[in-house]
């Protein structure tokens, strides 16, 4: 990678420039036209390209931990730490960000946001919406502000971290941050099995009522199965149930769930426990991102319909790739043959006709203009756009990639 | 009769406006007694549509407006300072949908938390946040100030379970964020929504994310000599990486008077006890209550009682909750505070609150969410003696100050209302207040709606203002 400069999209070269410190970085917003923030880059082909010329701004030399008191167990960091680091310095005193992200030795903790990144261990963990109690953003002044603060409860002004969250930059830059943390928990365990296309309903909805409380609760096609070299499909799907709890409360699931699968004629269960759990923990995280994959949507879909619009998803030629964290709606479908355009477009407009809302995660610059990446305009866009302007009156960050208008 | 009354009237109704001075009296304030000042009128609208009118008269006329749902806040949140419309959402208070399996439920703003929960007992459900007020107050209200409760140590604040509102703006325009089918992309605004405490608008339909019943509880009554011992098990307990679904202090004071109003049996001689409860899977728990004992053990408890009936854990909750209810038999008024401290700070965050309360001279006693680090100091006083309010409101400030100094906030629930308008700028500097003014003008730019509320300088344009009257002071 170029570190002097960097292309987005096909745009550019930008400018790369590198703070080490807040003074510097604000005093870089202060000057630029444009700001356009790099954390790990990972993420970058989020969006659409850059409609301005500016400058980008590398967040990851502002990668130091500012304050961990284990005992209270929240941390805060700058926002350029990159999340495998992160995690090493929580694991250290038996703590973690209960938070699936792909690439994390490159990924940093301020594009994590930004992105609003999740994965597996969502249904039973949540969002970094859980777990952020505090923000500092430089803003398009330059001045670095803060929201919240660095108790776990608080409701001392606007609430600002939300909105930062997964708004891709383009309210300020985000400098550091309070996370809540939790303890790494004692045991973890998973429960794979298969099941074909009519079944899936049904199981589904079983799942949905077990008396058991898994973490997480994935669907993956065979093709996604494959990819992902969990283990080799039989069968047209592959459910994957997470546990993390105590010793006792995790083996009780696992007997449990089995008894409950068993009723069902589910047979030919695969488990994993305690260290083996962290090659498919690993291989659902690398999913949500894989390597290769030209073409990938995200959907959001009721939970109750996850089933058939999975199905559907599957159906499409390309053998595409599906992974849906069915407890929570969310379906992702990647092709990893980048399809023409005009079939590009056709998947997509078949697949939002059928969800609550579809953004396009990844395809060719040549393709953007086509797509609408962020799918159909919320109900809330016009107030979306009067805060977008409140916070960013000269439109300075990240202009051109997020929403219409943002 | 004003054209305002005249016209809101016109719009609901004659059955649905208050406007003689005994019926307003209610309305001047709200659990937090020491400012007062009186509404020109109270509005009880039983629709989106109808809020969207009363929304549009108030702009018209240019009066300012505020929400309020059942007027429990602690900080002030509903005192209508400019004078002008309140509008009460009590009579909204249909619960629209409730679908198990998508986990949400949609509720009108006047909904009481309490009969959402009873009413989704029998499908196995629950809306998790749990405010002791959660008998009256209203899901609107807990929108607006992103109300806690004890058990949100675990589950978490309200925050965590709004998935979106519909929300009328200030200028009368319907917003619908958010829903039930999650990361929608574009800006999380319910999560601004929720706490901006009646600032952004009025809140007329809530999606609430619905939470499975524990299987099974364990509940401990940990009884120790001394405050810090109790405080020191806290710190502990959090430090060993025990997250509890409960974890509530109450001091010898307190216990006092609970123990005369509920007979549950808490010793009287204890310098503090701790309500120690995990809940979950059956699975696990006794192992669970068995760390924890160990560890209060550790910490000199003279005694760790587990409440061996769901009556008895009922009972416990409910002397819990409706403390400061039992508050009335130690003095005629209290104040009560709702700082929060890192929570290994609360052993030394309790020894300042004892010496602030020598200081002043005032009896303080505590009863708070002590796993959140979310302190309660309960400061009795008679409202009818200027002096001892002017005691109180010092000692207050000298807590939430220490609170401050201790890396904390002012509030962890109650919200900043008008109560803690002043700790605001200790809190953030003037650039985060610019901020949040930005943000605020966003969505209400005259700022007519919920005027002088939270930050220091907004509302300052409101014309129709009206000193705020100050008990005894």
């Amino acid at each position: 990678m170029d570190d002097a400069s960097c292309q987005i999209d096909g745009i550019g070269p930008l400018p790369v420039i590198r703070p080490t410190s807040v003074v510097e970085l604000g005093e870089q917003i202060r000057q630029a036209e444009a700001v356009f923030p790099l954390g790990g880059r990972t993420q970058l082909d989020l969006g659409y390209p850059p409609s301005r010329d500016g400058i980008a701004l590398d967040l990851t030399r502002l990668d130091q931990i500012i304050d961990y008191p284990a005992r209270d167990m929240t941390i805060t960091v700058q926002a350029g730490i990159r999340l495998a680091q992160l995690q090493r310095v929580l694991a250290g005193e038996g703590q973690r960000l209960p938070l699936d992200v792909p690439r994390a030795e490159q990924a940093t903790l301020g594009g994590v946001l930004a992105t609003n990144t999740s994965g597996s261990r969502r249904y039973g963990a949540g969002t970094a919406r859980d777990y952020v109690i505090g923000i500092s953003t430089v803003n398009d002044e330059g001045q670095e502000t803060k929201a919240g603060g660095r108790v776990v409860k608080n409701v001392a002004g606007y609430d600002l971290c939300k909105l930062h969250l997964g708004a891709l930059g383009t309210l300020g830059v985000i400098s550091q941050v309070t996370l809540k943390v939790r303890p790494i928990p004692e045991a973890s365990a998973v429960l794979m099995f298969g099941c074909e296309t009519a079944a899936l309903p049904t199981l589904l909805e079983e799942l949905h009522a077990s008396q058991t409380r898994p973490i997480c609760l994935d669907l993956l096609n065979a093709a996604a199965v494959r990819h992902a070299g969990l283990l080799q499909p039989k069968q047209a799907w592959l459910l994957v149930i997470g546990f993390e709890d105590s010793e006792t409360a995790v083996h009780w699931q696992m007997q449990q769930l089995i008894r409950e699968l068993t009723r069902l004629n589910v047979v030919g269960t695969e488990a994993a426990a305690g260290a083996a759990t962290q090659p498919v923990w690993q291989s659902l995280t690398e999913l949500t991102a894989p390597t290769g994959a030209g073409f990938s949507l995200q959907a959001g879909v009721l939970p109750s319909q996850v089933a058939e619009f999975a199905a559907f998803a599957a159906g499409l030629p390309g053998d595409p790739l599906i992974h849906a964290h069915a407890g929570n709606g969310l379906v992702r479908v990647h092709w990893l043959q980048t399809p023409d355009a005009s079939t590009a477009v056709a998947h997509r407009e078949t697949l939002a006709a059928r969800a609550g809302h579809l953004t396009v995660l990844r395809c060719p610059s040549a393709l953007k203009p086509l797509l609408p990446l962020w799918g159909t305009p919320r109900a809330d866009a016009e107030l979306m756009r009067q805060v977008k302007h409140a916070l960013d009156p000269r439109g300075r960050f990240n202009p051109g990639r997020f929403l219409q208008g943002i | 009769m004003s054209v305002l009354l005249e016209r809101l009237i016109a719009t609901l109704g004659r059955e649905a406006v208050l406007s003689s001075p005994a019926e307003l009296l209610v309305y001047e304030c709200d659990g937090y007694t020491i400012e007062k000042n009186r509404p020109d009128v109270v509005v009880f609208p039983t629709s989106t549509e109808q809020i969207v009118q009363i929304v549009r008269v108030c702009n018209e006329l240019e009066v300012p407006f505020l929400p309020r749902g059942a007027g429990t806040s602690l900080a002030g949140g509903v005192l209508p300072v400019g004078g002008g419309v309140v509008i009460s959402l009590a009579r909204m208070k249909k619960i629209r949908q409730v679908d198990t399996r998508n986990r949400y439920a949609i509720v009108e703003p006047g909904v009481v938390n309490l009969s959402l929960t009873n009413y989704l007992k029998p499908h196995g459900w629950h809306f998790a946040p749990d405010p002791s007020s959660q008998g009256a107050c209203t899901i609107g209200g807990n929108v607006a100030t992103n109300s806690g409760g004890p058990h949100t140590l675990k589950y978490g604040v309200t925050v965590n379970h709004v998935l979106g509102v519909e929300l009328v703006l200030p200028d009368g325009r319907v917003v619908t964020t958010g829903g039930p089918i999650e990361d929608a992309p574009g800006y999380d605004l319910t999560g601004v929504i929720v706490g901006s405490e009646g600032t952004f608008g009025i809140v007329s339909k809530i999606w609430v994310r619905l939470t499975r019943n524990p299987e099974a509880y364990r509940t401990l009554l940990g009884v120790f000599e001394t405050v810090d011992d109790a405080t020191n098990t806290i710190s502990d307990l959090i430090g060993a990486g025990i997250i509890p679904a409960a974890l509530e202090m109450l001091d010898a004071p307190i216990l006092s008077a609970i123990e005369a109003a509920f007979h549950f049996g808490f010793p009287l001689d204890a310098g503090a006890v701790l309500i120690m409860e995990v809940d979950g899977l059956a699975a696990g728990l006794d192992a669970d209550a068995e760390r924890i004992e160990k560890i209060a053990r550790r910490n000199r408890a003279r005694e760790v009682r587990r409440a061996n009936t769901e009556a008895e854990r009922a009972l416990l909750w409910k002397s819990r909750k409706q403390a400061f209810g039992a508050v009335g038999r130690l003095a005629p008024s209290y104040c009560t505070q709702d700082g929060v401290v890192p929570r290994t700070k609360l052993p030394e965050m309790l020894r300042k609150i004892q010496y602030i309360g020598e200081r002043y001279n005032l009896k303080i006693c505590n009863v708070f969410h002590a796993g959140d680090g979310n302190i309660h100091p309960i400061l009795l006083f008679d409202e009818r003696d200027a002096d001892q309010v002017q005691r109180v409101l010092k000692a207050s400030h000298d807590i939430l100050d220490e609170c401050i100094r201790l890396g904390g906030s002012v509030t962890g629930e109650h919200g900043i209302g008008v109560e803690k308008i002043d700790f605001m700028p200790k809190l953030f500097s003037p650039e985060d207040l610019a901020m949040m003014l930005r943000l605020r003008a966003a969505f209400n730019p005259y700022g007519r709606c919920s005027p002088r509320k939270m930050l220091p300088t907004a509302g300052a344009c409101i014309e129709q203002s009206k000193v705020g009257r100050r008990a005894a002071l």
